[in-house]
């Protein structure tokens, strides 16, 4: 707020009155229809910002010295909403998978029924937990590679906000049963609409940040969320072409039907997984992994290979969601030969990661921060060659509908993009909030066990019942008849599913104790004393620097 | 539309082909390219610049 | 910094964003724009029918209630599945679902040819506590769909979205939509003829929830569950083999 100018705050003020304005008009279209609630919740969220705003409206304006420094601001704030994301998307999908042990924890309401919190969990951890951690640290290291200060000082705050605005009415149409049923895109047709509008807002930011670079060469690391911005745009855009009943109607049907519905929605599915989360933490990687480390990335030839090669080949590997199903054959096969290859550039990525620890290794062992970058990359190489192996099609006949998906999907969720996004945290919170260390590093090391082992658990629990299932499915008597009824299959799970919830709170638990020490370390520890140098280091970067802040 | 199912299955699998390997060498002579290598080596050690403020 | 020098790194950009946009799409049209013409290729189905308004709007709270996050409703060509749940699914059988519920997880059974397997008082007593039917089941229940009044008095604005998007609604079904739901559920009125008239005599007209006079969201949700895999007959004339030969030239 303090390095907004009156004309800023003014035309700020501008946007959150049209976007108060929209809430009514909202709220008053959709008076008989959850619609409504969601534009009264606008109407209150922008509310809320405006009042925020004009409370300082006549504060100090900012001088021109604003323009020499970094503007990490909405950084911080966007650090605090990953975690309020992460422990709220957490603890929901613990309460999910609890309740597949126990159905009756919905407590019979609607609201909380299964099929109405699994989408608030997948979207509250990809959308609001991983979504605002890529957000935030894209803004911190396009700023920190290009040498230059975000290009705009209100739009940061609209990404930021915007974006969460969108992750609010998202989450909260789910408990209403506002859904379009596509995994992933579940939230309807004007959230989808708000989500381009912002989106463009932060390509922009984005890509003018990018202009005022001192390198002509772009660093890698923004390669990839440049990569992450463009194509999420375009895989969102068209995945959620809809006709909306009416105006004031909250529901709307897809323009795409039955098989291209189904290769659409598959295509968007695995290019979420691609470009939200692995491009856009790749990104992660290639910045926070060298800093942490003190030491340049292995090979940086190969990362700019793996990143055309993640590019290029993860687009044609959606339909191995498919197999087997009513979609031609040959878009089947096409799908299984991508996506094995794609093992190529994803070890690639992984094996420069870990290449570039060779010879840190004390510092791998001695740092928790450094050590959940390795732990990630550990497990983006296992994630991606399971992910490999079962696109192809007799193992996806075996682990299609099975938890086999669920025990891979968080291998990559859990092993790869949270425990990215806490080595990273762990990494830039010192760094932007200017303090000598983590306020807890025992924290740090509790955590980091926490989310292994949980993940751990988790995988291994979902791997046991996904393979078990399926060999339960397929399973022959001697004389030509199925053993197994599906109920028999559901039985045999239920051990699974308590190991399940049980890692998953782990993890949680974990998340909670990060939050804790980011919020002490924020609250308590003292400001370091600047390290005062404008300039570049004046020699060798192995090892001879000061260790990283912590 | 007088695009048939079997033209665009050709349109499909010809072009896809073709233009998968234009594109692999296409990224790897950029990869390789020698004048490039000077500005990949700076790109890899400069975020090791230590300095917290913008350059202008 | 020079303007010139401006110039040409932002051109740089471009050309870089550009090169990923290229890089990132070809994959998808490659793979989705042969597809807007697969229905040359696909069975013909002439029997197809479209789903009635009450059927729409039960399929709208299987969506809204994310039945699909646990039920599939695509029965692979594999020869378990087939002999487990019924002829494999065929491509036309979705070709009016906006969206499809192919689905990709079964934590319960398939459901692609649920329709007519149980009675609808099963399918009632099912949804209303599931474990006194299946005793193992870890199903939520829906009790709350039996005493929520179906919205009726919209379903003629679904049907014209619907129409939008490709499905063949005639005007007349978009003008006497809510009539129809009324109909079909109450068999003995005077709308339920005008149901079978318009989507045809397979039509199911029944009390489907067991209580007449209401249009209850159960109604709605039993009847779509009732119609799932029974709008063409195309899968049971097709079942020869329950591995798809491939085809060299496709």
């Amino acid at each position: 707020m303090g390095q907004l100018t009156t004309g800023e705050r003014e035309f700020a003020s501008v946007i959150l009155l049209v976007l108060m304005i929209l809430g009514i008009a909202m709220a008053a279209a959709g008076r008989f229809d959850p619609m409504g609630v969601h534009g009264g919740m606008v109407f209150l969220y922008s509310g809320a910002l405006l009042w925020w705003i004009l409370t300082s409206f006549f504060g100090k304006e900012p001088d021109a010295s604003r323009f020499s420094s970094y503007y990490d601001d909405p950084i911080k704030v966007g650090v605090a909403l990953t975690l309020f994301w992460a422990v709220f998307g957490m603890f929901i999908g613990v309460w999910a998978a609890a309740q597949l042990a126990w159905p009756s924890l919905n407590f019979d309401t609607a609201w909380s029924s299964f099929g109405r919190i699994r989408p608030a969990h997948t979207t509250g951890v990809i959308f609001g937990f991983g979504g605002n951690a890529l957000i935030a640290t894209s803004f911190h290291v396009v700023q920190r590679t290009s040498r230059a200060r975000l290009a705009d000082q209100l739009s940061p705050w609209f990404v930021i906000f915007g974006y969460n605005l969108f992750c609010l009415i998202a989450v909260s149409g789910y408990f209403m049963g506002v859904t379009q049923s596509k995994e992933y895109a579940e939230a309807e047709w004007y959230a989808d609409i708000w989500l381009v509008i912002v989106w463009i807002a932060y390509f922009v930011l984005f890509v003018r940040t990018l202009a005022r670079r001192k390198e002509p060469h772009i660093y890698v690391a923004n390669w990839y969320y440049l990569a992450f911005i463009l194509v999420v745009a375009i895989l969102h855009i068209v995945n959620n072409l809809a006709v909306p009943v009416s105006l004031g109607n909250a529901k709307s049907y897809t323009v795409w039907s039955g098989v291209q519905d189904a290769m659409v929605q598959w295509w968007y599915g695995h290019n979420a997984v691609a470009f939200f989360l692995t491009a856009g933490f790749l990104g992660m990687l290639y910045y926070y992994l060298p800093i942490r480390a003190q030491r340049p990335i292995f090979s940086y030839r190969l990362s700019i290979l793996s990143f055309w090669g993640i590019t290029f080949f993860y687009m044609w590997a959606g339909s191995h969601h498919l197999h087997y199903t009513a979609l031609p054959l040959w878009v089947q096969n096409l799908g299984m030969t991508f996506s094995v290859m794609l093992l190529v550039p994803s070890w690639a990525s992984a094996g420069n990661a870990l290449l570039t620890l060779n010879g840190a290794w004390h510092r791998v062992r001695d740092d928790a921060t450094l050590r959940f970058i390795m732990m990630a990359a550990f497990f983006y190489g296992l994630s991606t060659f399971e992910g490999s192996f079962m696109a192809i099609r007799p193992v996806n006949s075996l682990s299609h509908y099975t938890d086999w998906t669920v025990g891979h999907v968080h291998a990559g969720a859990l092993g790869w993009v949270a425990m990215i996004t806490f080595g990273s945290f762990y990494t830039l919170v010192p760094s932007i909030w200017k303090r000598e260390r983590m306020y807890s590093s025992a924290l740090v090391e509790v955590h980091f066990w926490l989310a292994v082992i949980g993940t751990l658990i988790y995988v291994f629990a979902m791997w046991n019942s996904g393979i078990i299932q399926g060999l339960m499915w397929r399973t022959y008597s001697p004389d030509n008849t199925l053993v197994y009824s599906f109920v028999d299959s559901l039985l045999a799970m239920y051990p699974y599913y308590i190991a399940r919830a049980f890692g998953g709170l782990l993890f949680l638990i974990g998340a909670i104790v990060a939050s804790f020490n980011i919020w002490m370390t924020v609250r308590t520890v003292p400001v370091a004393v600047q390290a005062s140098s404008d300039a570049p280091l004046p020699s060798g970067i192995y090892g001879a620097t000061t260790s990283p802040a912590e | 539309m007088d695009f048939d199912h079997e033209t665009m299955l050709e349109l499909s699998k010809v072009w896809g082909l073709l233009y998968l390997i234009l594109f692999s060498v296409g990224v790897v002579v950029y990869t390789f390219w020698p004048s490039n290598r000077a500005r990949f080596d700076r790109a890899q050690t400069e975020i090791f610049d230590k300095d917290d403020t913008p350059w202008r | 910094m020079s303007d010139r020098l401006h110039g040409k790194l932002e051109r740089t950009a471009v050309g870089f964003m550009l090169a990923i946009v290229v890089a990132g799409s070809v994959g998808g049209i490659v793979e989705i724009a042969p597809l807007f013409t697969i229905h040359e290729t696909v069975e013909d189905a002439p029997d197809m029918r479209i789903y009635t308004p009450l059927e729409a709007a039960g399929r709208d709270i299987y969506v809204r209630e994310g039945c699909y996050a646990c039920h599939s409703q695509m029965i692979r060509t594999l020869r378990d599945e087939v002999e487990r749940y019924g002829p494999y699914s065929l491509a036309v059988e979705s070709k009016y679902d906006h969206p499809m519920l192919w689905g990709s997880k079964r934590t319960g059974p398939d459901l692609a040819r649920i329709g007519g397997k149980y009675s609808d008082l099963w399918h009632v007593a099912h949804l209303i506590n599931p474990r006194d039917v299946v005793p193992e089941s870890n199903m939520p229940s829906y009790r709350w769909l039996a005493t929520t009044q179906l919205e009726i008095s919209d379903l003629g604005g679904h049907l014209a979205a619907l129409r939008a998007v490709g499905v063949p609604y005639t005007e007349e079904m978009i003008a006497s939509a809510a009539a129809d739901a009324y109909g079909q559920s109450n068999p003995d009125s005077d709308q339920s003829a005008g149901v079978t008239e318009r989507y045809g005599d397979e039509t199911q007209v029944s009390a489907f929830d067991g209580v007449k006079n209401t249009v209850t969201e159960m109604d709605a949700l039993v009847a779509y569950l009732q119609v799932v895999g029974r709008l063409t007959n195309a899968a049971y004339e097709n079942t020869a083999a329950p591995e798809q030969v491939p085809d060299p030239n496709n």
